[in-house]
């Protein structure tokens, strides 16, 4: 599976970030950076969590 | 996992119910799920309503959420009318009856209204917002009721779609949620954007020929073409008024979101233990929290660990973005950790406790960075 970022939509809250550290993180612009797109299933539950947290819905996994 | 937990009902598909069910898939829960949602929609982003979908133009998608994953039966455009805890069944109001061995109550709240009149718009749920989008493209004069952030945001939004707004606000709007420092920050904002606003002891709606208009405490009155009121909101919890449940309209839960060992409660109905007392925290963040510990604790029990939520706030309104950790309202001025007073800033409060609060105001910051600044003085 891969985390997919619509970029217009993200609003830099980084509650994904919160949810998943080890997998996407803002920068020192509070720009998200996705350091892990292609995930396995060990990290599904976490991309999943990053997905559902965001209230703009920014992410979703393709 | 206990193998006698085949069926688990969730009331309710906001953001809480939605996590709840997505959350009990993701601890291995392979039963019967079924999921209750009063309104024909899927799940969707509330915050959204009365920020970007008040503004889209042409976009009408802001408030949609990637679909759900958790495969539950889903039951929408039907209410919840009953619940029986002895024999574990949920009955709806088409006739419909859930046994369950687990329940999840998240049926959450609605509009606090002023009055029964039908012109009263009240910005809850998604029929509200295109009912409210619908009525702004005719550009009415409009009233807001309720000087807190949802009456803001509103207020904003109607001032964006080039309404002439009067917002009527018991004190000062937004200085009971925000403290009087970042309430004056919106308020310039807000009157910088043409925004009148009128302070009351209260205020009431009335039916005058055709209209209806907002009577003051003093009996002044302020006429608009569209009266919106946003005063809080009621939690849904009538349907349990038989359980025992209730204690004064609300759900009272343990720290694990449990109100029985097979029931839990969570978002904007539940009262959980928080660093500020027992008290509900109405917002998106703290429903997911919640939601995510509630699901744990249903199938694992105690082993699960409790609630550690620390709220996270944000708004949008008047140009102004503001984002905000640890407790609010803050008293007194802020210590300015970047930028200051009138351009983009991340604050910082310090409380007696040790704790503190920290506001990014027009400030992209991540939320984990937001918390460290809270904990710490830096």
């Amino acid at each position: 599976m891969k985390i997919v970022l619509d970029r217009p939509r993200c609003e830099g809250h980084g509650l994904c970030e919160e949810a998943a550290p080890q997998l996407m993180h803002l920068d020192d612009d509070g720009e998200l950076v996705i350091d892990r797109e292609e995930v396995g299933d060990t990290e599904a539950p976490l991309a999943n969590a990053a997905v559902r947290v965001c209230p703009v819905a920014a992410l979703r996994i393709a | 996992m206990s193998t006698r937990v085949r069926r688990i009902v969730v009331v309710g598909n906001g953001i809480a119910g939605l996590t709840a069910a997505d959350s009990l898939r993701g601890n291995g829960f392979d039963g019967e799920l079924t999921i209750v949602g009063d309104e024909p929609y899927a799940a969707y982003s509330r915050p959204a309503l009365s920020k970007a979908l008040l503004l889209d133009g042409g976009d009408m998608s802001s408030h949609e959420l990637p679909s759900a994953e958790h495969g539950a039966n889903e039951l929408l455009g039907v209410r919840a009318s009953g619940l029986d805890v002895e024999r574990r069944v949920v009955s709806l109001d088409d006739g419909t009856v859930l046994p369950y061995d687990r329940l999840v109550i998240a049926s959450g709240s609605r509009a606090r209204r002023l009055s029964d009149l039908p012109e009263e718009f009240t910005l809850r749920g998604l029929d509200d917002a295109w009912a409210l989008r619908d009525r702004l493209a005719a550009r009415p004069s409009v009233a807001v009721v309720g000087g807190g952030p949802l009456g803001m945001e509103i207020a904003s939004g109607c001032l964006a779609s080039g309404c002439r707004v009067t917002l009527v606000s018991q004190g000062a709007p937004l200085i009971a949620q925000l403290g009087p420092y970042l309430a004056g920050v919106f308020a310039e904002a807000a009157l910088n954007r043409g925004l009148t606003v009128v302070e009351t002891d209260g205020a009431r709606l009335e039916r005058r020929g055709e209209d209806v208009r907002v009577v003051l405490a003093d009996n002044t009155v302020v006429e608009a073409e569209l009266v919106v009121s946003a005063v809080g909101d009621v939690p849904n919890t009538e349907w349990l008024a038989e359980t025992g449940l209730v204690e004064r309209g609300v759900l009272h839960t343990d720290s694990r979101g449990r109100v029985r060992p097979d029931i839990a409660a969570i978002g904007d109905l539940a009262a959980f233990t928080t660093p500020y007392g027992r008290r509900r925290i109405p917002l998106w963040s703290s429903a997911i929290e919640q939601a995510k510990v509630a699901a744990a604790v249903l199938l694992r029990g105690d082993e699960a660990p409790p609630l550690d939520f620390q709220p996270y706030f944000w708004t949008e309104q008047f140009g102004l973005t503001l984002k905000a950790v640890g407790r609010l309202p803050v008293a007194g001025e802020p210590t300015y950790i970047e930028g200051g007073p009138g351009g983009p800033s991340l604050m910082r409060w310090s409380h007696d406790d040790g704790s503190g609060s920290a506001v990014a105001l027009n400030h992209r910051i991540p939320i984990p960075r937001l918390r460290r600044v809270s904990r710490a003085a830096v």
